[in-house]
């Protein structure tokens, strides 16, 4: 489960408890200017995710950590795939984050609103 | 910033406005619009950014490409067929809580408005909704 707010001009993702040690991360920072929107989308749980490194991937329990598909890096971190919410970036690290939240209607308002 | 090869933005535009146009938004789910476009997944989140950048980008052409022209053509024609059906659709469930697509729908009617006049632009409207509903007849 990953917390998503939005902080002196950047977008910050946290991931909570034991994720942080799959996923090999806590706490991602991105500035506004880089986040391009966010879209509720419990399907991309079905698509193929690549080649994992690092992190964890454990078919259908886990998803956690950087992939690479297609030329693209993707950050995971999604258990439940009906919370799974989808940040695309641009010039960053990541070409998107796949992230479960508690309310993914209300992380797609706060993200679209804050950049649009 | 770089788009993917061999998608045609416009088309998968226009193709876009017809799904919006026949399913409420929130009834549109990704995996609807990755097979009613026949786009990557990734290419429509590369291309657009997210389902409601799709959507303003979708609503936007719409407006200048399939409605504007619709007004200066037999205005008649706009209670048979689905022209008005997106900006519809856009008003009722949109619109209120989404400024950005308010201010397309307000513009958008005031149009509307100029050019049909007041009364009959809400008629038209009225007439336009009455007759999208399947009643089975």
């Amino acid at each position: 489960m990953a917390i998503v707010t939005v902080d002196n001009g950047n977008l910050v993702v946290e991931i909570e408890g034991l994720d942080k040690l799959w996923a090999l991360k806590s706490r991602l920072a991105i500035p506004l200017a880089n986040v391009r929107g966010a879209t509720a989308d419990p399907g991309i749980a079905r698509e193929p995710k690549g080649i994992r490194a690092p992190g964890a991937h454990i078919p259908n329990v886990i998803t956690a950590g950087t992939f690479h598909l297609d030329g693209e890096k993707v950050f995971w971190d999604v258990h439940d795939p009906r919370k799974a919410v989808v940040i695309e970036l641009a010039d960053e690290r990541y070409a998107r984050l796949v992230i479960e939240v508690e309310d993914p209607r209300a992380v797609v308002a706060l993200v679209e609103s804050s950049v649009r | 910033m770089g788009r993917p090869r061999g998608f045609d933005e416009e088309a998968v535009t226009r193709q876009a406005v017809a799904l919006f146009s026949a399913r409420a938004y929130d009834g549109l789910s990704v995996d609807d619009l990755v097979t009613g476009l026949g786009v990557h997944r990734n290419s429509l989140y590369k291309t657009f950014g997210s389902k409601r950048g799709l959507y303003l980008t979708v609503l936007r052409w719409y407006l200048r490409h399939k409605l504007e022209p619709a007004l200066s053509s037999d205005t008649a024609q706009l209670q048979e067929n689905d022209t008005l059906d997106l900006l519809l659709l856009a008003a009722a469930e949109q619109a209120p809580h989404d400024r950005e697509v308010g201010a397309l729908v307000g513009s958008a009617l005031a149009r509307l408005d100029d050019v049909l006049g007041p009364d009959a632009a809400n008629q038209l409207l009225g007439l336009r909704l009455r007759a999208r509903i399947n009643t089975g007849e």
